[in-house]
């Protein structure tokens, strides 16, 4: 058995986790906080690396574009919550379902108008684009440092949900969302933030991961799929279960493709799906959510 | 014996309630005359395709409202059964015969087994978990149509499924294939008609409004998921083992969860629970699908767009609005 190959590929599976944990982190908080199962969140994380395309076109600096594009994904994020699902919030959880598939078609489609069918490379910047070496392995360097950076700001994001008074909130909703519009948090607008943070976040990971993994128009969905059987795995709504499942599903994926080819995504697919039926709240789910 | 019991209860039809039901039939039965008469009243060939195309879809629709529409359970995984009958049917028919009447069958008896095992498995869940159990199990057959390469020829799918014969006939033409996908069309949807009027399709209703209640006066909940989940599926098949006929072949991506949030899509467009309503909606949304992609090359951000508007501010869909229309007339006549 080849221990360097292996090597690679797990320590690629470590960085596509590291990457998928914003996304997924984004996906489990929404779902926990506001009942949204975001189909669109996705396409908010491709949108993002088409935005830092664009912005370093713009800019001519790919940190300021990486800084920038969250921020707009922010803004657009809150507009399309504010428009298209806070006024199905009354109504049963599974009408998010449909309303945001219909969200992410229509950033598809206008990914397809402005941006063409053609995948987008973007290149690392210049004083990372070298490659270290690893246990005697070639290892690119952007890779590791985005991986880093990627799992500095998942961990302030905890930091703020566990410590802050806005995480307090955050975790009353998420526990009660009643009782917590009853003795004051405005439930509405805290929703409508943390969906347009989660989105901000998915942005930051596609911006980061921008030069890394290659943006087309497959992109959004595949990074949904992985995110959602994060989520369900490590139980939905539960952060440090999503965490864990991100890391689970990147190197389940990567090894499993290395060595079985096209069966390993259909076996990762089947255990989650199985997964849901016999433990609902997920593997490492407590029965609570966030 | 059912029936008695309502008769005692209901009030005596009056006479405008029924000249309503003449002209609701009437109109039904010209409408399906329509349909069979469609390809010999000087429609080009184009046209003739686009609505098999259509009509083949307004079956899937179809299947998808047994669930989603009657029974509350919301499946984003509706391409799996489309898909498995396609893929089973267009096997057999390369590798046995192309016999209709024997290869329909044939893909019905493969979807059945395997709807039962997995109906079995997602009878026991509903709500947002029913829908990703059933995005993963059309994933899972997605990558086994990708990876099962003796059998399913990998991503290339099945290739030259010969024309279909029924009785030995070959049919060749685009008119006889049509008319076979319109009859099996009024068949599926007046056997869907009754099954939806029938003890079953009330206890369905009864499954959607609330499963503990359900549960609580004794129906067995498990039980009627499952089976409306098979029965789904095997409709479903129909669709597939139609449409593999009619593409000559299908690739795995018939199992792409985008397929299956297409079709949702369209059967809440067309109105939940209505079967008519998913029809029309399919039929439709084939034309002006057919039209708009020439048109514009964001045809999924019109799509998109338009499906959002209509969860928003029509959740009834376009059969919502036809009921409404068509009430206020009787009213305003009578």
């Amino acid at each position: 058995m080849d221990y360097n190959f292996l090597f690679v590929v797990a320590l690629n599976g470590l960085v596509y986790g590291s990457f998928l944990l914003l996304p997924t982190l984004g996906l489990s908080m929404v779902f926990g906080l506001a009942r949204i199962v975001n189909f669109a969140h996705g396409q908010l994380y491709a949108l993002g690396a088409y935005f830092t395309v664009e912005l370093i076109r713009l800019l001519g600096s790919y940190w300021s574009a990486v800084l920038v594009s969250p921020l707009l994904m922010v803004l657009f994020a809150v507009g399309l919550e504010r428009l298209a699902i806070a006024p199905i919030r009354d109504r049963t959880e599974i009408y998010t379902l449909p309303v945001t598939f219909g969200l992410g078609l229509m950033i598809v489609g206008g990914i397809e108008q402005c941006w063409g069918t053609a995948a987008v490379l973007v290149s690392a910047p210049a004083p990372l684009q070298g490659s270290v070496t690893v246990l005697g392995n070639e290892y690119p360097t952007y890779r590791l440092v985005a991986a880093a950076l990627s799992l500095i700001i998942t961990s302030t994001v905890f930091a703020v949900v566990q410590w802050s008074s806005i995480g307090l909130q955050i975790r009353a909703v998420a526990d009660d969302r009643e009782m917590a519009a009853a003795i004051g948090v405005n439930t509405d607008y805290l929703i409508t933030m943390v969906f347009g943070s989660a989105a901000g976040f998915a942005a930051l990971a596609g911006a980061l991961g921008a030069p890394i993994f290659t943006v087309n128009l497959g992109t959004g969905s595949s990074v949904l799929l992985d995110s959602f059987l994060a989520v369900i795995l490590g139980g939905l709504g539960y952060l440090p279960g999503s965490a864990v499942g991100a890391f689970i599903i990147a190197l389940a994926k990567n090894i499993g493709s290395a060595y079985l080819s096209d069966w390993s995504i259909a076996v990762i697919f089947g255990v989650v799906g199985l997964t849901l039926v016999i433990r609902p709240q997920g593997v490492l789910g407590r029965g609570r959510v966030a | 014996m059912r029936r008695d019991v309502v008769s005692k209860i209901a009030p005596a039809p009056t006479a405008a309630s029924l000249a309503e039901a003449f002209t609701a039939r009437l109109l039904f039965l010209s409408s399906m005359a329509l349909l069979l008469a469609f390809p010999f009243l000087g429609a080009n060939e184009f046209t003739v395709t686009l609505l098999t195309e259509g009509l083949i879809f307004g079956i899937w629709a179809m299947s998808l409202d047994l669930l989603a529409g009657f029974t509350g359970l919301m499946s984003f995984g509706h391409a799996s059964g489309l898909g498995l009958g396609a893929y089973t049917a267009g096997y057999f028919a390369q590798h046995v015969t192309s016999e209709f009447l024997i290869a329909l069958p044939a893909a019905e008896i493969v979807v059945a087994v395997l709807a039962v095992l997995l109906g079995v498995v997602v009878g026991r869940i509903s709500g947002v978990a029913f829908a990703i159990v059933t995005l993963a199990i059309s994933q899972v057959l997605l990558q086994i149509g990708i990876a099962w390469l003796p059998v399913t020829g990998g991503m290339d799918g099945l290739i030259g499924v010969p024309v279909p014969t029924l009785f030995g006939y070959k049919l060749e033409s685009g008119e006889s294939f049509y008319l076979i996908v319109a009859v099996i069309l009024i068949l599926v949807y007046l056997a869907l008609v009754r099954l939806a009027n029938s003890p079953f399709g009330h206890t369905l209703q009864a499954i959607r409004l609330s499963e503990q209640r359900a549960a609580a006066i004794g129906i067995n909940v498990r039980l009627h998921k499952c089976a409306i989940f098979v029965v789904s599926w095997l409709v479903a098949a129909i669709a597939g083992t139609l449409l593999v006929f009619m593409k000559g072949g299908t690739t795995p991506m018939v199992f792409n969860w985008y397929q299956s949030g297409y079709v949702l899509a369209v059967t809440m467009f067309g109105g939940l629970g209505t079967l008519l309503g998913p029809l029309v909606g399919a039929i439709i949304v084939t034309f002006l699908h057919d039209q708009a992609i020439s048109l514009f090359k964001a045809w999924q951000f019109v799509f998109g767009l338009a499906f959002v508007l209509a969860v928003i501010f029509f959740p009834a869909g376009i059969a919502g609005i036809a009921i409404r229309t068509w009430n206020r007339l009787w009213e305003s006549r009578c």
